[in-house]
């Protein structure tokens, strides 16, 4: 193995223009998929994050609900009207990717604030949320518990602290950050049980509010799938669930997210299409370097080569060319990286979209596989050109044929 | 020690199947001197070429020692090739990228079993016997074509092979170096009883041959 590694090794030494301009070749490429994996994982993760916060595509209330239509849908509005807190999950659309239910109930004489403030307390499903708690910008370091609230940015008290509502104490879990959104920046979020546990101390004109009950929500927010037109999914909501209006938010958040989907699709190709050609450049170059070499080829094979160690030869010298230019890729990689990065930082939070880079060992690790992958492609791209050489007789090679 | 046995060698050329070689029976007993002459273009060169491992003939048998070599796998072929025969060839077929004492050592080295340290002493004994001791560390492209020759012999002999097959070893050096290299390899036939096989077109040279092979159109002349 140390054998053919060095011979290898001399003979990308012979050409050193033609050596280096492979190594480049794969560099570039390399680079390429780096920086391409790790935007496109940094910007996926960020959109986790980022997506959310922008809120839901749609909001679907009962029908002859008013609503307040705000640039983003983070909650429904307060109503009296009520929906089942299981009609998504009865109806099953495929346009609709996630459909978290809500419940708001606007009340006052609640203990919090002075005493005629009104207070929204808001009720959401953990396991559905994906509009409240993106926002949470602090938190007790555990999971939510029944008796826990989260407060938005408009209200004051300190994490852990205890909070009368309706003289019950309840725990502060956490706050959000401002979302310029009134609904949010005044609530007091909790879970439905949490909510549901209040329905006793809350007294309407009419008595506690129906949205109080068990089972019943004040609406849902909507996140379509991915490619779905918004037209299309309004008219299946409309013609599955009935009794229901669909408000549409700000269109445009829908067309970045969906947009944006689109453009990690199209770097994903981009990197295949670049590791293709790759490995067809490299194979090409390796049948000529074999055809230039096949004298030697031969020779080594006249003298007890095994066609194992010439097969050897030439995929190591692939492979170290190769994984030289996967090295050199990935250092270019995080350079192109630091230089666009305040760019590209501005222009995602521009769009609301909060960018945060992969962890170190998550880029490390993307790293080695864009070096490994590049090996590997150095390993395929000679084997066959090796494979073809190996297989002819020591004589036809030595006199230029095969 | 050495036999051929129907051996036939067929080309196919764009104006149909050429027979290189068509149908030769040869025995070389072990330790002799055997040239194979004959104009070119004759078959010499295939022939030495199956006997050699080098090339698949189209039919026959190629008999070393008693062991069938076109019977062997490719691996235990490859094997033969290492330990039992030594080439040297009419083109100078050092790899370039090696110094000459990298060269020498080669084969053994590929053939494994044997420490790199003997192996590497080995070869500069046996590049100081052909008078290259201090050339051990010089490179292919920094030693005259002789030199260069002489570096080939001490390789073909790095595994003390039974067998040494030269194809046309001197046609592209000067008269004086000629001497000298068939001089190197008539001395390793003589002292280690090595069987020297020499394809050449060169009757005064064949003629110091305990055996000579006349091949004409792919057959021998009585």
């Amino acid at each position: 193995m140390r054998l053919l590694a060095s011979l290898a090794l001399q003979n990308l030494g012979r050409r050193k223009a033609r050596s280096l301009l492979l190594i480049i070749a794969v560099a570039v490429a390399s680079g390429v998929v780096f920086t391409g994996a790790t935007l496109m994982r940094s910007i996926d993760s960020s959109m986790a994050v980022g997506f959310t916060r922008l809120g839901a595509d749609m909001m679907v209330v009962p029908e002859g609900a008013l609503t307040n239509i705000t640039a983003a849908l983070l909650t429904v509005e307060p109503t009296d009207l009520v929906l089942d807190q299981d009609l998504f999950a009865r109806a099953g659309i495929a346009s609709v990717s996630r459909a978290a239910p809500q419940k708001i109930a606007r009340v006052e004489h609640s203990g919090i604030g002075s005493h005629h403030d009104s207070v929204d307390l808001i009720g959401f499903d953990p396991a559905l949320d994906f509009t409240v708690r993106p926002w949470l910008v602090e938190r007790i370091n555990r999971d939510m518990r029944p008796g826990d609230v989260i407060l938005g940015a408009g209200r004051d008290a300190a994490l852990g602290s205890e909070l009368l509502i309706f003289g019950k104490p309840h725990t502060v879990y956490g706050r959000l950050g401002r979302t310029g959104v009134g609904t949010h920046e005044r609530g007091v979020f909790m879970s439905f049980a949490t909510l549901e546990a209040l329905a006793g101390s809350v007294h309407g004109p009419n008595g506690p509010p129906a949205v109080l009950q068990k089972g019943k929500v004040s609406g849902f927010l909507v996140e379509l799938a991915p490619g779905a037109a918004p037209l299309q999914a309004r008219f299946a909501i409309l013609s599955t669930l009935k009794g229901v209006k669909v408000v549409t938010g700000d269109s445009t958040m829908s067309g970045i997210r969906q947009g944006l989907a689109a453009l990690l699709n199209g770097i994903l190709a981009l990197m295949v299409l670049m590791f293709a050609s790759t490995a067809l450049m490299v194979s090409v170059l390796f049948s000529a370097i074999v055809t230039e070499r096949r004298g030697e080829l031969g020779l080594l094979k006249a003298i007890g080569a095994r066609r194992g160690q010439i097969v050897g030869m030439m995929v190591i010298e692939a492979v170290i060319a190769t994984g030289a230019g996967g090295v050199l890729g990935v250092a270019l990689g995080v350079l192109v990286m630091r230089l666009y990065e305040r760019s590209l930082v501005y222009y995602l939070e521009n769009i609301g979209v909060p960018f945060v880079w992969l962890d170190g060992p998550r880029i490390v690790i993307v790293a080695a596989a864009a070096i490994v992958m590049a090996s590997i492609i150095g390993a395929l791209g000679s084997l066959y050109p090796a494979w073809r050489a190996s297989r002819r007789d020591p004589y036809d090679l030595v006199r230029g044929e095969g | 020690m050495l036999s051929c046995r129907g051996l036939r060698k067929d080309y196919v050329t764009e104006r149909g199947e050429v027979a290189a070689v068509a149908g030769i029976d040869l025995e070389i007993a072990a330790g002799r001197y055997a040239a194979i002459i004959g104009r070119s273009g004759s078959g010499k060169s295939s022939l030495m070429a199956m006997i050699g491992g080098l090339s698949r003939p189209s039919q026959g048998q190629v008999t070393v020692d008693g062991i069938d070599i076109w019977g062997l796998s490719e691996n235990a072929l490859a094997a033969f090739r290492n330990k039992r025969i030594g080439y040297v060839f009419q083109f100078a077929s050092l790899l370039p990228t090696l110094r000459l004492v990298d060269n020498v050592a080669l084969p053994a080295m590929l053939g494994g079993g044997a420490r790199s340290s003997v192996t590497y002493a080995r070869a500069a004994t046996l590049l100081g016997q052909m008078g290259l001791g201090d050339h051990l560390d010089a490179y292919p492209s920094e030693v005259s074509a002789g030199e260069q020759r002489r570096a080939v012999i001490a390789r073909a002999l790095i595994n003390e092979p039974a067998l040494i097959l030269a194809d046309e070893p001197t046609s592209d050096l000067d008269e004086q170096t000629e001497i000298e290299i068939m001089d190197e390899l008539m001395a390793v036939n003589r002292e280690r009883g090595t069987t020297l096989i020499l394809v050449t077109h060169n009757l005064a040279l064949a003629e110091q041959a305990e055996q000579i092979v006349h091949i004409a159109h792919g057959t021998i002349v009585p």
